[in-house]
């Protein structure tokens, strides 16, 4: 059996990106793809090249941080394995810092936070026999400062710094831990925060899934445990 | 023929001066005896891994053993009231194991290929060594003879050893009321046979004291490659 590879966020932007990327790899027969969004997962789930792999969609509320370790569990259960792990999916309603309701704030640390820690935390259990690859999406609004981007920003912060620090701590368990972040990038999301941007003039979602598939390749060795910082050569300010 | 492993994690932490038991120190966010256990989980050939404990640190030692994802393969067991006694209920506990490998939780950068070489010895009985790279004497408030360091071992674990043997040995010292350090020793007393020994690494360090682990880190960062 090849890789099976369980991606959040999978229902729109980047997730959808990377799921259809991860689809064409050929060391690569299972992709989970897990979302709130059933139709959402539907759609990645059509414009994926399947040829012959496994796919399993899973509509789940990242946000229900207790049901985590049985999903995980399932995943397990169903596949024997999880090889690569792709932590995509993010919270953002970007609020200056008197307008941020304590419900913005755990809303948002708990989707791009905490719920990616569980996920480790969980994979990790059963991910531990064999290398392994786990890769999680900051942004570069977690490594400069935006004002207006509190929560999100910070929370993106932590993000890179638990990046690093799981790189080192499983490093000698064979899990390498990467992560990256994207600037600014045509998602759903961008579209929502940026209503006046042009999308076709900063970088597109499948770029970043690119980056992902290189960095989730066997080949890539050396760059876990350093946020990369994903970028046009053409963008200033993102 | 079957392979069984003894883990010792026996300790309770005096010399380190810390108020819990050296085995579950923190090595690079990870506690000792989980660097060891990894290192077993990844090789096929070891059938089962009994760890000896005390009865104060066998459910903690067995949470650990549930957090880290091990599965059946590996066991708790209550160990006894020293060293060679933890071996010699670990020996009874790996009965249906031709051959038993013995390693300690406190030498948590032991490495999967040294767990292979000593598997692939083909002595049945095998420990690794290092040379002595400073001067003994024999003494205590003075020099009493000295001693040739050419002629000396540093003694390291893991060991492997063919488990009725050792067992039967252990009876031997047991009705004599002997005690020994490690069972090289307590091997090559009673059961009269050979053990091989195979150059050990100055890496394998055992945590004892509490530069050990300041030590212990330095040579963990290079081995995951963040050395610099």
């Amino acid at each position: 059996m090849g890789k099976v590879c369980v991606i959040t966020g999978a229902s729109q932007g980047i997730g959808r990106a990377a799921a259809i990327r991860m689809s064409r790899e050929p060391d690569v027969s299972a992709l989970v793809l897990i979302a709130r969004s059933a139709p959402g997962l539907e759609e990645t789930a059509a414009a994926m090249e399947r040829d012959g792999k496994e796919v399993e969609l899973i509509p789940y509320d990242l946000g229900d941080l207790d049901g985590i370790p049985a999903l995980v569990r399932g995943i397990h259960d169903r596949f024997g394995r999880i090889d690569i792990l792709l932590n995509i999916a993010g919270y953002a309603d970007p609020q200056s810092l008197l307008d941020t309701t304590t419900e913005n704030i755990v809303t948002t640390y708990t989707i791009n936070v905490f719920a990616m820690l569980v996920l480790i935390r969980e994979a990790a259990r059963y991910i531990a026999d064999r290398p392994a690859k786990i890769l999680n999406v900051a942004s570069t609004a977690g490594i400069t400062s935006r004002p207006g981007w509190l929560a999100y920003a910070s929370s993106k912060a932590a993000v890179v710094s638990m990046s690093a620090t799981l790189a080192d701590e499983l490093a000698g368990s064979g899990i390498k831990v990467y992560s990256i972040s994207p600037g600014r990038t045509a998602t759903e999301l961008r579209r929502k925060l940026a209503p006046e941007e042009d999308l076709t003039r900063i970088m597109q979602p499948s770029q970043v899934a690119d980056v992902i598939a290189q960095l989730m390749s066997d080949a890539e060795t050396t760059l876990d445990g350093q946020n990369i910082v994903v970028r046009m050569r053409s963008q200033t300010g993102g | 023929m079957k392979i069984g492993m003894i883990v010792l994690a026996g300790g309770i932490g005096k010399r380190i001066g810390r108020p819990f038991p050296k085995q579950f120190l923190l090595l690079g966010g990870k506690p000792l005896i989980v660097h060891v256990l990894e290192k077993a989980r990844v090789i096929a050939d070891i059938d089962r891994v009994v760890i000896t404990c005390p009865d104060a640190h066998l459910d903690e030692t067995r949470r650990l053993l549930a957090n880290h994802g091990f599965d059946a393969r590996f066991s708790c067991i209550l160990g006894g009231g020293s060293r060679q006694e933890s071996t010699y209920l670990g020996l009874a506990a790996l009965a249906d194991c031709g051959s038993v490998i013995i390693h300690e939780a406190v030498r948590p950068l032991v490495t999967v290929e040294e767990f292979r070489e000593l598997i692939a010895a083909e002595d049945p009985n095998v420990m690794f060594g290092i040379p002595i790279p400073f001067t003994v004497l024999k003494g205590h408030d003075y020099v009493e003879d000295l001693l040739d360091r050419d002629e000396l071992v540093n003694v390291q674990l893991p060991q492997k050893f063919d488990r009725a043997k050792l067992a039967a040995a252990h009876d031997a010292a047991r009705r004599d009321d002997a005690f020994f350090t490690e069972d090289a020793s307590l091997f090559y007393r009673y059961a009269g046979e050979r053990v091989r020994i195979l150059p050990g690494s100055e890496r394998n360090i055992k945590i004892t004291v509490p530069t050990d682990i300041v030590t212990a880190e330095a040579i963990y960062a290079d081995v995951i490659g963040r050395g610099g």
